[in-house]
């Protein structure tokens, strides 16, 4: 690593045109973030020919910054009306939106962004020092690795269903039910896709998100929740959190970082996953297990953190190898090409200038972020003062323009209408919603790893012994499935204990 | 509520399903914005090349009217051809080979026959690589073992069984007297994915795009054994073709352009025109030197006939592949 490489490219990020562009790929980011549907590979796809006439660093700056920026805004709607955007924005919803609920939706706000900086920053450093290595370890993630990969993050989403776990179990099989619809790889069969040419590349689990989150909710206030505004309007909370909160959070988010860094490297597994595995551990280690779900803050910070440099994580392989990690990285590396750059092996060698500018600008770029997002709060909680009537019908607007813009179909308004109804009769039912979500975000990835690996491996067991990896992630699964066992035979032991000694 | 949804829903459907379909004279044509239809997402493949024929035609001025691009993805290019069969002369959809073999694999009732052709614009080559490790000199020696013995090696091909890259795969077995329905074939959904494969060792031999394998390539972290091209490509010369090798094969990954159908002469004649001065740009050629895609430039006619000979080509390789319906 040189040093005038870094200074150069500090030089060259700061130039005014690079600072322009960074902001506004910052604020753009944003906007698609909060927005439901419009996720930052649209963002990137609608300003592909924009680019075109621009110097290919300031793209690349443009591009990262949305796609960056995008995981920033993704928590606001998280926490402000329970309905993420996106895939990677769930789990904020799991502890961001009972902090609204309980008068805290200013604080959750600005710690979400403090936690979404640290991530990102943590991120950069691991990029700086770590590119080509960890690059070249994710090579390792063959058929049977990524197999036990989900298999262990579908294990952990499950177990934090603890005493629902067989409603877990049933919307995780209706979601890997979901996921074989479209035309299966291996064998080109078309499944269950009726004659209908749309379904033929699957159903776009972005629109299953926001049909259940952002419609189911629409409809749960306006049928069955006989009190639509279990949020107090009035009483909006700090800006600023405090320093209890801080001090709480400080931990889960520098634990989360690295974890969400490490699954952004891996291609194919990103945002979704790495929030939520992040989630899932945090819930497991922490000495407050029972304010999880009620408004705990690291359950905020946590995901946030971790989705935030796994971002970052995920340009490692598209840089370093053309490999997109990602649907927004597979959308940047096509532009990239178009105007001139070709990721792969060589950048870094040929072209130290624009990596070291994308990575200044990547700090500069998170600051900027955190205070747009903080600025913002003032704005944003206004939200939640907005009567039902208004804030509905544009909650409703936006989710279908956003469904629009995934698929271009019409087809997909039907489906994000059959999702909320779903959504509706999962919350009346009190059934989970992550498992079905995430089966379907990797199920299809799952399954065709699992017919290679039949293909590769002459015994199904062998799949299981393929590597020192595939092991430690069958362990992990077999310990998240067992881990809420245990935990009541433990707890029931010193129960006993306890009686032995009252007796 | 319902009637919301049912009002959003209808605003927008108008907003989408604005299109005309009016017939036009020699002289006006065209007499509103020119449309080209990406059958698939931004982002990918054959929107990138609607975008970059949108630019060069920009570029080159000769159409006096508006140049947009559509995106219109789905069912593996038929949601977009569909639409483009319900509009008139202003519209044109790119198309590749899966206009050809969509409907021999029966994944498709559209062939090449349903629609006017108006140009062939670009093609790529396709490449057999292995890790660098494997130790293949060449592709006879390649097929020798897969000769011997087609279980020995499994081979990444993407997006899916059919495509111009599993299919050039099986065309070099097929001459090779190798049986490629013994072949194990691991289906990747892209290029990117099959890289990650065969350089971490989960796939040994991939058949893909040049531009796909270039960079590692030039690394030295594969070696390609052959290219589907008749004669040695300029910026690969050390790479041998299959024709040197001894197997009569030259197998084209092509893109082209085509309208709707029974187009009137007028059309045909002026989009003849504007696309043999499209290619002619320096932003065209940007566009083939940045994909690293060579200049496949045919008229309307040569389309038409080219299509013809495709037919028979692809209805032979998937027979042989075993993939026939």
């Amino acid at each position: 690593m040189d040093l005038s490489f870094v200074l150069d490219g500090l030089w060259t990020a700061l130039q005014p045109i690079n600072l322009l562009w960074l902001i506004i790929g910052a604020i753009l980011g944003t906007i698609v973030g909060i927005l439901p549907g419009l996720g930052p590979a649209t963002g990137v796809a609608v300003l592909i020919p924009l680019t075109f006439g621009m110097e290919p660093v300031s793209a690349l700056i443009l591009m990262a910054a949305i796609y960056y920026g995008a995981l920033f805004g993704g928590s606001r709607s998280s926490i402000l009306i329970n309905t993420p955007g996106d895939g990677s924005s769930i789990a904020a919803t799991f502890d961001g939106y009972p902090m609204t609920k309980n008068g805290q939706a200013g604080q959750a706000m600005s710690i979400a962004a403090m936690a979404s900086l640290i991530g990102g920053v943590m991120a950069i450093f691991g990029f700086i020092f770590l590119a080509i290595p960890l690059a070249n370890f994710a090579l390792n993630f063959g058929p049977a690795e990524y197999l036990f990969l989900f298999f262990f993050a579908l294990s952990a989403v499950v177990a934090l269903s603890i005493g629902n776990m067989v409603k877990g179990f049933i919307t995780m099989f209706l979601g890997l039910g979901i996921s074989t619809i479209g035309i299966d790889l291996q064998s080109g069969v078309h499944r269950h896709t009726f004659d209908i040419p749309h379904f033929t590349e699957g159903i776009s689990f972005v629109v299953i998100i926001i049909g259940i989150y952002a419609i189911g909710e629409v409809l749960y206030n306006m049928f069955a929740n006989k009190q639509p505004k279990d949020v107090d309007g009035s009483k909006i909370g700090q800006k600023w959190f405090t320093k209890e909160q801080w001090r709480r959070s400080i931990a889960p988010i520098l634990r989360s970082g690295p974890i969400g860094f490490f699954l952004g490297v891996l291609p194919g597994s990103g945002g979704t996953i790495s929030s939520l595995l992040a989630y899932s551990t945090e819930k497991q280690i922490s000495k407050n297990k029972k304010q999880f779900g009620k408004g705990a803050v690291e359950g905020l910070v946590a995901p946030e953190s971790a989705n935030s440099s796994a971002a970052v994580g995920s340009l490692i392989p598209m840089l370093t190898m053309a490999i997109p990690g990602s649907a927004t990285t597979a959308v940047m590396l096509g532009a990239l090409v178009m105007i001139g750059i070709t990721p792969g092996p060589l950048l870094f060698e040929n072209s130290p200038d624009l990596v070291w500018t994308l990575i200044n600008s990547m700090f500069i770029g998170n600051i900027i972020l955190v205070i747009i997002n903080i600025a913002m709060v003032g704005v944003l909680v206004k939200i939640l003062k907005t009567p039902p009537k208004v804030l509905y019908p544009i909650v409703l607007i936006l989710s279908f323009i956003g469904a629009y813009t995934l698929g271009y179909s019409t087809i997909d308004f039907y489906i994000l209408i059959i999702a909320g109804v779903i959504g509706l009769f999962m919350r009346l039912l009190d059934y989970p919603i992550v498992p079905l979500i995430l089966a379907l975000i990797v199920g299809g990835e799952m399954e065709q790893n699992l017919r290679r690996a039949l293909v590769i491996y002459d015994q199904p067991v062998d799949m299981l012994f393929a590597s020192p990896i595939t092991i430690v992630l069958a362990l992990l699964t077999l310990l998240s499935f067992s881990y809420p066992l245990i935990i009541k035979l433990v707890k029931r032991a010193s129960k006993n204990k306890d009686h032995t000694v009252d007796l | 509520m319902w009637k919301k949804i049912a009002m959003m829903s209808s605003a927008l459907l108008v907003v989408v399903a604005c299109s005309n379909s009016s017939g036009s004279s020699p002289e006006s044509f065209p007499e509103q914005a020119i449309e080209i239809i990406a059958p698939a997402t931004p982002g990918g493949g054959w929107d990138m090349t609607a975008r970059s024929i949108q630019r060069a035609m920009n570029a080159d001025g000769s159409v006096d009217q508006d140049i947009t691009v559509v995106n219109k993805p789905g069912g593996g290019g038929e949601v977009g051809w569909q639409y483009l069969n319900q509009q008139d002369g202003h519209f044109a959809a790119v198309n590749s080979s899966l206009l050809v073999t969509g409907n021999l694999l029966d994944q498709s009732d559209l062939t090449h026959e349903d629609f006017t052709p108006l140009a062939m614009l670009s093609t790529e080559w396709l490449a057999v690589a292995t890790h660098r490790d494997a130790g293949f000199s060449d592709g006879t020696e390649l097929m020798d073992q897969l000769r011997e013995d087609p279980q020995s090696l499994t081979i990444g091909v993407s997006p899916s069984l059919g495509s111009g890259n599993h299919l050039a795969f099986v065309q070099a077995a097929v001459e090779s007297g190798v049986d490629p329905t013994e072949l194990q074939f691991l289906v990747y959904s892209s290029g990117g994915d099959i890289m990650n494969a065969l350089l971490g060792g989960h796939i040994d031999v991939t058949s893909n795009s040049m531009s796909d394998l270039s960079e590692q390539y030039e690394v030295g972290e594969i070696d390609i054994l052959a290219v589907t091209s008749p004669e040695r490509l300029e910026s690969f010369p050390d790479i041998p073709t299959w024709e040197e090798q001894g197997i009569d094969m030259v197998f084209p990954h092509w893109r082209g352009i085509m309208g709707p159908a029974d187009m009137p002469e007028h059309e045909v004649e002026a989009w003849d025109e504007w696309l043999s001065n499209m290619v002619e740009t320096d932003e065209w050629q940007t566009v083939l030197d940045n994909y690293d895609l060579e200049d496949f430039y045919m008229s309307s006619g040569e389309t038409g006939q080219f299509f013809e000979e495709q037919q028979d080509f692809f209805a032979e390789i998937i027979e042989q592949a075993g993939l026939s319906p």
